[in-house]
C-alpha cells in the first residue's frame, strides 16, 4: 500500500563538483568522438545555394495556398503537395526578432556581442524568413520591423553558403550604400 | 511534376559538410569509481554479489537489475584478475576501416569467481590458435601510471 | 479506453554534475517509485522511458544503456523522445500502455546526464540546428529563446521585470524541494535584471541550469489501483501536437501547437474553462518567459494576459491558480526529460496532499503538466484529477 508522506522526503544522488573532477577527486572517462558528415542539401536548397552565389535570394510559390516561401523547398508542409515555381525575392526585408548575443556557439563569453535575428525577406510571404546575422549599426539601433538589406561577401568569394550574405544591415533613407 | 522536372541532374546537388563537435567527461558512476579506485591500487578487480540471486557482477555494479535491489557495501569482494576465455575473434582492420599492422585478437573472458564477463585484448604470438577456454591474466599497468579508467588494463595473456 | 490511476512517484537530486551514471540514477528514481507505490520489479508489466538527446549523455542510442536502471530487462520497453517535450511526452505514451489494455502496471523513467557534454551542454545542442542554413552562423541555443521572448514581449508590450518575477517565484517556490539544485529563498527582481547579460533580452536568471537527474512515474489501470492505494490519482486528458520544422516561417509569439495540445487534453478531460477549473498549473519553464508564453499555450487567460496574473500574485502558491510550485525548471533544475518530476510527478504529489513544503493550500483537486520541445514546436500536456 503507498506510503502517506511528503515525496521525495529527501532525494538521493551524489553531487560532484567542478573542483572534484579538477583536483581528481573522481575518476572519470574522457572521449572526443570523431565523425564527419556530408549532407546531401537537396534539390530545393541547391537551388537556394546556387542563387546566394549570384547575389540572389529565391522562394519557391505554392499555388494552392498562394504561398512564396523562403527558405524553399520542393513541397508545401500545409498543402502536402510539390511547390510550383522558383520566385526571385528582394534582397531586402524586415527585423522579425532578434537577440543580442554575448554567448558563442558553446555558450563561453564573448566581448562582443552577436546581432543575430530572423528577416522576413521582401517578396515572400508575411513571417516567411531565415536567421541571419545583423551589422552595420550599434546594437541599441537594432529593432523589431526595422528595414534591412543584405550585405553580400564579393562574388569572388561566395561559395553557395548562407554566410554569402555577410549580414543584414540598415537600409539607408536617400537609396543605396556605397 | 515539380521534384521530377527538376531533379534530372542529380550532379547539379550540392553537399554540405560538418563535423559533430562535442567531448565528453563520462562520471565513473557510484560503482565504477569504486571500481577503478580499487583498480588504481590492487591488482586485482573488484565485484559486487546481489544478496538476492547471488550473481556475482564484474564490473560490480550498485543495484542488481534482476531483482531490482541495492547491492550493500558488505557484498562486494576482490576477486583475482585473470578468467577463461568464452569467444573470441581476430581484428585485421581498425574501426575505420584502415588494415591494422598486426592483427588484433578481441575475447569475451569469463572472470574468475564472479557470473560475468568482460571484453578485452590478448596479446598473443599466434593469433590463429584457436582460444576457446583459454585460461588468461590481466597485465595492468605499472600502478604509478594508473589512472583510474579501463585502459589501466592493457591487455590479458 | 481504460481509466489510469497515478500510484507512485520518484525524483533523485538535479545537479549540474553527478557522480552516478544514468543507468544508476535511472535506478535510484525507479527505487523510489517502485517504494512509494508499494511494489515490485515482477509486479510492472512494461516500461516507457524518455531521453532527450543522445548528445548530453554522448551514449548513442542511449536508451539500451539505461534500460537496466529501468526495471526493464526482460521486459516490454520502448523509449520515446521529443527534445523537452519528452517530460510530459513519456507519460503521455505510458498512459496508451494502460488505457490501451496491453499492461495493467506501466512504469515511465526519464533521465539525463547533461554534465557529459563538453564544453558545455550548449555544444550538444550545436547539432539541433539545420545543418545548410543555421549551423554556418555557429548558433547557440540561447538565441533562439532569446528571439522568441523578444518576438513575445514586443507583440504585448510586456516589461523585464514582469518576466523577473516569475524566475523570483519559481526560485522561491524550489526552496521547500528536496532535489532542488538553484533555490533562493532571497531571490528578488533586481537579482534577475542586474544578472550577467547572456543574450539579449535573456540574462543569466532568466534560464534554468542544465543539470543531472531522473524521475519515475508508475501508472495501473482502475480495476487494480485499490490494490495498491486509497487515493488514486486519474490521468484525466492527455494531447500533443507539433508544428513545422520551419520556425522562421512562424510568428513566435505565441506557441499554438501548445494551444491545440491543451485543446486536446481539455476535451478528453470535459474541461471548458481552464482557468476556473484547473487547480494548480506546471507550465514548462525553462525560462521565465516560458512561463508566461505556456499559460497563454495552455488558454489559461488570454493572449499577453499572464505577466499580468503573475504580477497580482495570481500564480503564487496561495493564489487563485499557483504556477509551478515545485519550483519549476528555473528552480529545481533542467534534466530536459527527467522534468517529469516537476511537470508531473509533482501534480500526483500535490493532488494527494504529500507534496510537503511545497503543499498547495484548498485541497487542489485538477492539475495541468506541459512541456515543450524539438525546435519550438512540439507541445505535450497531461490533465491529473483526483
Amino acid at each position: 500500500m503507498a506510503k502517506k508522506q511528503a515525496m521525495p522526503k529527501s532525494a538521493p544522488g551524489t553531487h560532484v563538483s567542478t573542483k572534484d573532477i579538477v583536483n581528481k577527486k573522481i575518476a572519470y572517462t574522457w572521449w572526443e568522438p570523431e565523425v564527419q558528415y556530408s549532407w546531401s542539401v537537396g534539390p530545393a536548397m541547391s537551388r537556394f545555394l546556387e542563387e546566394l552565389k549570384n547575389g540572389k535570394i529565391v522562394g519557391r510559390k505554392c499555388r494552392k495556398c498562394r504561398r512564396v516561401i523562403v527558405p524553399p523547398r520542393m513541397f508545401c508542409e500545409h498543402c502536402y503537395g510539390p511547390t510550383d515555381e522558383w520566385v526571385y525575392l528582394k534582397d531586402t526585408g524586415s527585423v522579425e526578432t532578434y537577440s543580442i548575443s554575448y554567448l558563442d556557439a558553446d555558450a563561453r563569453r564573448i566581448k562582443e556581442p552577436i546581432l543575430v535575428g530572423v528577416v522576413s525577406i521582401d517578396g515572400a510571404s508575411p513571417k516567411h524568413g531565415f536567421m541571419h546575422y545583423f551589422g552595420g549599426m550599434k546594437p541599441e539601433e537594432l529593432h523589431i520591423g526595422m528595414k534591412v538589406k543584405a550585405v553580400w561577401k564579393p562574388k569572388e568569394e561566395r561559395e553557395g553558403s548562407i554566410r554569402d550574405i555577410i549580414y543584414f544591415e540598415p537600409v539607408k533613407k536617400g537609396g543605396r550604400k556605397k | 511534376m515539380t521534384f521530377l522536372e527538376k531533379q534530372s541532374d542529380p550532379t547539379s546537388f550540392m553537399h554540405w559538410r560538418g563535423d559533430m563537435q562535442a567531448d565528453y567527461l563520462y562520471t565513473n558512476g557510484v560503482a565504477g569509481n569504486r571500481f577503478f579506485a580499487h583498480l588504481k591500487k590492487k591488482d586485482t578487480f573488484l565485484a559486487s554479489r546481489c544478496p538476492q540471486c547471488k550473481k556475482v557482477f564484474m564490473p560490480p555494479r550498485m543495484f542488481c537489475e534482476d531483482c531490482f535491489c541495492d547491492i550493500p557495501d558488505k557484498a562486494w569482494i576482490e576477486v583475482p584478475a585473470r578468467g577463461t576465455v568464452r569467444v573470441w575473434t581476430v581484428a585485421t582492420i581498425n574501426a575505420h576501416g584502415k588494415k591494422l599492422k598486426e592483427p588484433k585478437v578481441i575475447a569475451l573472458i569469463d572472470i574468475d569467481k564472479t557470473d560475468s564477463a568482460m571484453l578485452g585484448i590478448i596479446k598473443t604470438k599466434n593469433p590463429d590458435k584457436d582460444l576457446f577456454g583459454q585460461k588468461v591474466k590481466a597485465v595492468l599497468r605499472p600502478k604509478k601510471k594508473r589512472e583510474g579508467t579501463l585502459k589501466d588494463i592493457l591487455y590479458f595473456e | 479506453m481504460r481509466e489510469v490511476a497515478v500510484i507512485g512517484g520518484g525524483m533523485t537530486l538535479f545537479r549540474r554534475r553527478l557522480l552516478e551514471t544514468g543507468k544508476e540514477l535511472s535506478y535510484l528514481a525507479t527505487k523510489m517509485a517502485m517504494e512509494e507505490a508499494g511494489i515490485e520489479k515482477q509486479d510492472i508489466d512494461m516500461v516507457v522511458l524518455g531521453s532527450a538527446p543522445d548528445a548530453f549523455d554522448g551514449i548513442h542510442i542511449k536508451g539500451d544503456n539505461l534500460v537496466d536502471g529501468c526495471a526493464a530487462a526482460g521486459k516490454p520497453y520502448v523509449r520515446v523522445f521529443n527534445g523537452g517535450g519528452t517530460g510530459v511526452f513519456a507519460p503521455i505514451a505510458g498512459w496508451w500502455h494502460v488505457a490501451s489494455g496491453v499492461a495493467d502496471v506501466a512504469l515511465v523513467v526519464c533521465e539525463e546526464k547533461m554534465g557529459s557534454c563538453y564544453p558545455h551542454p550548449q555544444t550538444a545542442f550545436r547539432h539541433i540546428w539545420d545543418p545548410i542554413l543555421d549551423r554556418p552562423l555557429n548558433p547557440n541555443l540561447v538565441w533562439l529563446f532569446a528571439m522568441e521572448m523578444n518576438r513575445y514581449m514586443t507583440a504585448h508590450d510586456i516589461k523585464k521585470e514582469d518576466i523577473a518575477l516569475v524566475a523570483v517565484k519559481n526560485k522561491r517556490n524550489a526552496v521547500g524541494h528536496p532535489c532542488a539544485q538553484l533555490a533562493d529563498p532571497n531571490i528578488t527582481v533586481e537579482d534577475v535584471l542586474n544578472s550577467e547579460m547572456m543574450a539579449w533580452p535573456v540574462q543569466r536568471l532568466d534560464i534554468s541550469p542544465p543539470s543531472d537527474g531522473a524521475s519515475a512515474l508508475i501508472y495501473c489501470s482502475k480495476d487494480k489501483a485499490r490494490q495498491f492505494t486509497d487515493e488514486p490519482v486519474w490521468v484525466a486528458g492527455t494531447g500533443w501536437t507539433i508544428d513545422s520544422t520551419m520556425w522562421t516561417n512562424r510568428d513566435l509569439y505565441f506557441p499554438q501547437y501548445v494551444a491545440n495540445a491543451a485543446k486536446m487534453a481539455y476535451k478528453m478531460a470535459g474541461i471548458s474553462n481552464p482557468f476556473k477549473e484547473i487547480d494548480i498549473a506546471e507550465p514548462y519553464d525553462p525560462f521565465d518567459y516560458k512561463e508566461l508564453h505556456h499559460m497563454e499555450g495552455l488558454l489559461l487567460c488570454d493572449k499577453g494576459q499572464a505577466p499580468i496574473l503573475t504580477r497580482e500574485g495570481v500564480t503564487q502558491r496561495d493564489g487563485d491558480l499557483p504556477v509551478c510550485p515545485s519550483g519549476g525548471l528555473l528552480g529545481v533544475g533542467n534534466p530536459i526529460a527527467a522534468t517529469m518530476g516537476q511537470k508531473v510527478c509533482e501534480l500526483y504529489w500535490q493532488l494527494t496532499g504529500k507534496a510537503g513544503k511545497r503543499q498547495v493550500p484548498g485541497d487542489p483537486r485538477v492539475g495541468v503538466g506541459q512541456a515543450w520541445g524539438d525546435i519550438m514546436q512540439m507541445g505535450t500536456v497531461i490533465v491529473l484529477r483526483k
